[in-house]
């Protein structure tokens, strides 16, 4: 008995050690993936290029597909244009993006141009690579709060009913892509 | 020019932060009663911001908080009690964003384990000082009784040396 107290401390400290270490390697981003397991929220947005096509939920079904939220302003999401480009031509993996506008300010006469908006981001896919089948435009941002998006960029696999499969918070590199993203997209697309 | 103007406009807020503490949002928003008034700023101090962290969306300035500061004036002006705000919220980032956990399976530990360490303390310190008094009142006995069972061995051990010694004596004669 006494012999098993001795040990007592030790293991104790044993524990709170590997639980504060295992602290270190966690994201502080990860949230509950309230999303996932939900069909789409309702939306009805217009496409950024093309505002007279106009997307809603139905619309999108038919085929799995990678949602990105993301704009020009944010350069993680710049920055993972030629990894998603990559993924698009050499997998087939259909990406469809979520543009997310920033708020202007009109102190400082910000306003929203979209004509402005389609040239900077044509310029910006043709310089870094173009993943995207098509962007919806999300000016006022009530699809990303209804999807739970807290910033850019953001990916969700949305399957071909509709529902929302994955949300990653954060870039997609290769190593995401590989260990967490691809295994759920390849399961609801169908591809091998 | 413009950056000028951002950098002055900058300067005069730095200069006013300290007196703006208490109004950290920078929306004006109307209310149509007190209540909501008092709502819309209860919730806005226990949401949490998903994108900063440890900010309440009151006080980040970060994009997802202004829309939600938004949002949470929309949904007080249409007549959402405080429940039904954080049920909204909460349908969408979770329990994150909220700064008050619900109990349940996983988060009764929070309350449960200091309870359970403490009782676990109190039991421990109380067996042990039982032990220490059961030491002391038996001390003398357990010390006597072992004094005369070391005595009768080293008797045990003697005569049995004796018996040995004398075999060897008279098997040599």
């Amino acid at each position: 008995m006494r012999k098993t107290l001795f040990y007592v401390p030790l293991v104790l400290f044993l524990g709170l050690s590997l639980f504060l270490l295992s602290g270190l390697f966690s994201d502080p981003r990860e949230r509950d993936a309230v999303m996932v397991g939900k069909p789409l929220p309702a939306f009805s947005l217009p496409d950024l290029m093309n505002p007279e096509q106009v997307w809603s939920p139905e619309t999108l079904k038919g085929e799995a597909f990678l949602l990105n939220v993301w704009g020009i302003w944010c350069p993680t999401c710049n920055a993972e244009l030629g990894y998603m480009s990559q993924l698009r031509n050499e997998q087939g993996v259909r990406i469809i993006g979520l543009y997310y506008v920033l708020p202007e300010d009109p102190m400082f006469g910000e306003v929203f141009d979209l004509a402005k908006l389609q040239v900077d981001v044509q310029s910006r896919l043709q310089a870094f690579g173009d993943p995207y089948q098509f962007n919806i435009l999300d000016r006022q941002r009530r699809l990303s709060m209804d999807l739970g998006v807290s910033g850019a960029p953001e990916h969700f696999i949305v399957d071909a009913k509709g529902i929302v499969r994955a949300h990653h918070i954060g870039d997609i590199n290769p190593q995401v892509w590989r260990a967490k993203l691809a295994p759920i997209y390849q399961q609801w697309a169908g591809k091998p | 020019m413009k950056y000028v103007a951002r950098l002055l406009c900058l300067i005069v807020t730095l200069s006013f932060a300290a007196t703006a503490v208490a109004e950290q949002s920078q929306e004006l928003f109307n209310f149509e009663s007190e209540q909501q008034r008092r709502i819309y700023a209860q919730l806005t101090a226990e949401l949490r911001c998903p994108q900063c962290q440890n900010q309440n969306i009151a006080d980040s300035n970060a994009v997802v908080a202004v829309d939600m500061r938004e949002k949470t004036h929309e949904l007080v002006l249409q007549g959402y009690n405080r429940q039904q705000v954080l049920d909204y919220m909460i349908d969408r980032y979770g329990n994150f964003v909220h700064y008050q956990p619900p109990v349940n399976s996983v988060t009764i530990w929070l309350w449960l384990l200091p309870v359970l360490m403490l009782v676990a303390l109190f039991l421990f310190q109380l067996r042990r000082r039982r032990n220490v008094d059961e030491d002391d009142s038996t001390s003398s006995e357990v010390l006597s009784e072992t004094a005369t069972k070391a005595a009768q061995q080293k008797a045990l051990l003697s005569n049995e040396l004796d018996h040995i010694i004398e075999r060897y004596r008279s098997k040599k004669l």
